[in-house]
């Protein structure tokens, strides 16, 4: 029987590595004007019921001015990015959480705030990583209102926002297949589909009111099998610049984009989607026993 | 105990079910474990049928230390978690160096042999064990087991007392308290002197006996701890009184929730605990933040 910790509004010392807000350089991800963007918090903690912002402090004694120190989860986010620049060497695991820790100056026993499966870490770059690609969208949307770009059509632009989100693995694509086996795991699916769709809801988002004949729901089932094929077929790509990958990918997509609007191409596509998942999932799980066995 | 020190003796507290002052407690607590140091391990695995070797297996493994890891095992007496601690990162550590080597695909058998020899030197990857105990007695046996075994890299005996730990500020990683937190006089001393030697991110871990919430379970709970455990004292260990003491001393002490606000208030972060057995058992833990 487990019993998580719910920090209210307990003083936050002034200890060593809770630091000052004001120190950090914010880096927060520019959530987007998105309806349906959301960031999910990593799995296995409970949503806090806090201000997004630093806690107000506690003033001292002399009345100076109120000082902002931050919360747990911000410095677990901390720890979690520099993690990630040990991936590619330990993988998505505790040892890498803990080499991160020590560069921020912690012990590394604060790699126990994590599960040892490295799932948190995992969430966190694919939820890092989404929030990029909405800061990418958005700034491209905005030199297409001011008039300083052309508005790409349709098959482009999904295939744009998919090749920019797929190359943010590029650096850690090694261990790739090692994430996708533990996003996987019964526990981080509710998470992990979370963040998924966000993503691909996000980019349609972006795709703005081009007129389609799919309906909300086969959208979004159709670009999720377009990016989780895609993602797998650039973990086997060995070609220079995963140029097969880009092909594989413009191929699907305009496929999908030039189909037409009667309802049985409607259902087939449809189902061709549900036999890519199946497809995929089998992909992976044949991914994860190969990486047990070597 | 001395009648003239009655007056200065300080608050009343607790002894099993009598009622000391505090002096008097850890006199008596520091009798209890001189008398059962020899016997403790025998004591322990007849006592729990072998269980709490799982149950500091599972401390162990909720650890999970990494090679490089600075332990202080307080009230640590025979070493039990010390050798664990120390077998974990041995393990890992050549699991570490057994990806390495696979890394380097074309080394020559020239390199693979030194980068062997170089390691080997190093195969707790510097990681250490401080075992802090206020009993000699119990010390004692920790340091003559640890020989038996061959126990001797990264291991330290010091002898020292809970409430006023002879340590620097800042200097160890994970500080534990196995089946020794329950003795303590002042808990909340104890804590604070956790919170003042552990590094900046550092754990602090207690396992200790707790409450069973459990009616019926409580029940057969009971009945084993005042009616067999005595009993299996006097006749293992020749000591009847020391095991009331210790099954009075696990009824005493504060429940879970409580002892998390304990621990808590000591200054910690994210704390929360594990019940293992239903609450027989459970595993504090708490980040130094």
């Amino acid at each position: 029987v487990r019993c998580q910790h719910y920090p209210p509004v307990r003083a936050l010392r002034a200890s060593s590595a809770l630091r000052r807000a004001s120190d950090e350089h914010k880096k927060e991800p520019l959530t987007a004007s998105s309806q349906q963007h959301f960031d999910s918090p990593p799995a296995g903690h409970q949503p806090e019921e806090k201000p997004q912002g630093p806690h107000p402090s506690y003033t001292g004694q002399g009345g100076q001015e109120s000082e902002d120190y931050e919360s747990e989860e911000q410095l677990q986010h901390r720890i979690l990015t520099a993690a990630l620049e040990f991936v590619p060497e330990h993988g998505w695991t505790a040892e890498a959480i803990a080499e991160g820790a020590k560069t921020l100056g912690l012990s590394v026993a604060a790699a126990g705030m994590f599960h040892s499966d490295g799932s948190e870490l995992i969430l966190h770059f694919v939820s890092e990583c989404n929030s990029k690609l909405s800061e990418l969208l958005e700034k491209e949307q905005k030199l297409v209102q001011l008039g300083e770009a052309e508005k790409k059509p349709l098959d482009e632009f999904l295939r744009d926002a998919v090749e920019a989100r797929l190359r943010m693995l590029i650096p850690y694509i090694e261990k790739w297949p090692q994430a996708l086996s533990v996003l996987l795991l019964p526990r981080n699916i509710p998470s992990s589909l979370s963040l998924l769709t966000s993503m691909i809801d996000d980019i349609w988002h972006y795709a703005g009111d081009q007129s389609t004949d799919f309906s909300w729901y086969t959208r979004r089932a159709v670009l999720t099998g377009i990016y989780n094929t895609t993602e797998l077929v650039m973990m086997q790509d060995s070609s220079p610049g995963f140029q097969d990958t880009w092909r594989f990918l413009q191929n699907r997509v305009a496929d999908a984009v030039t189909v037409s609007s009667t309802a049985s191409q409607v259902q087939s596509t449809g189902e061709a989607v549900v036999q890519g998942l199946m497809g995929a999932a089998v992909t992976v799980s044949n991914a994860e026993l190969l990486l047990n066995v070597s | 105990l001395r009648t003239c020190r009655g007056l200065a003796a300080g608050p009343e507290m607790h002894f099993g079910f009598q009622t000391v002052t505090e002096e008097e407690r850890r006199e008596k607590i520091y009798q209890v474990f001189e008398t059962v140091a020899k016997k403790y391990d025998v004591m322990n695995d007849s006592m729990t049928l072998g269980i709490h070797r799982v149950w500091k297996d599972i401390l162990m493994h909720k650890m999970n230390p990494c090679p490089g890891t600075l332990l202080l095992d307080v009230a640590g007496g025979t070493g039990d978690i010390a050798f664990r601690f120390i077998n974990y990162v041995r393990s890992v550590r050549q699991k570490q160096l057994q990806r390495k080597l696979k890394h380097h695909q074309n080394l020559s058998w020239q390199e693979i042999f030194e980068n062997y020899q170089n390691d080997k030197f190093n195969s707790l990857g510097n990681s250490q064990v401080v075992v802090c105990d206020i009993n000699r007695e119990m010390l004692k046996v920790g340091k003559q087991k640890a020989q038996h075994l061959g126990y001797s890299e990264g291991l330290s005996w010091v002898l020292g007392n809970a409430e006023e730990l002879p340590f620097d500020d800042d200097k160890f990683d994970v500080y534990t308290i196995a089946f020794g937190i329950r003795n303590v006089t002042r808990i909340d001393l104890a804590l604070q002197e956790a919170y003042r030697v552990l590094k900046p991110g550092g754990r602090f871990l207690c396992l200790e006996f707790s409450h069973v919430s459990n009616p019926l379970l409580s029940r057969l709970y009971d009945l084993y701890s005042f009616q067999v455990i005595p009993v299996l004292g006097e006749v293992i260990a020749g000591d009847w009184k020391s095991y009331q003491y210790l099954v009075e001393s696990i009824r005493q002490f504060p429940p879970q929730e409580e002892l998390k606000a304990m621990i808590e208030d000591a200054g910690f972060f994210k704390v929360d605990y594990e019940n293992l057995n239903f609450g027989i058992v459970a595993i504090h833990s708490g980040f130094k933040l």
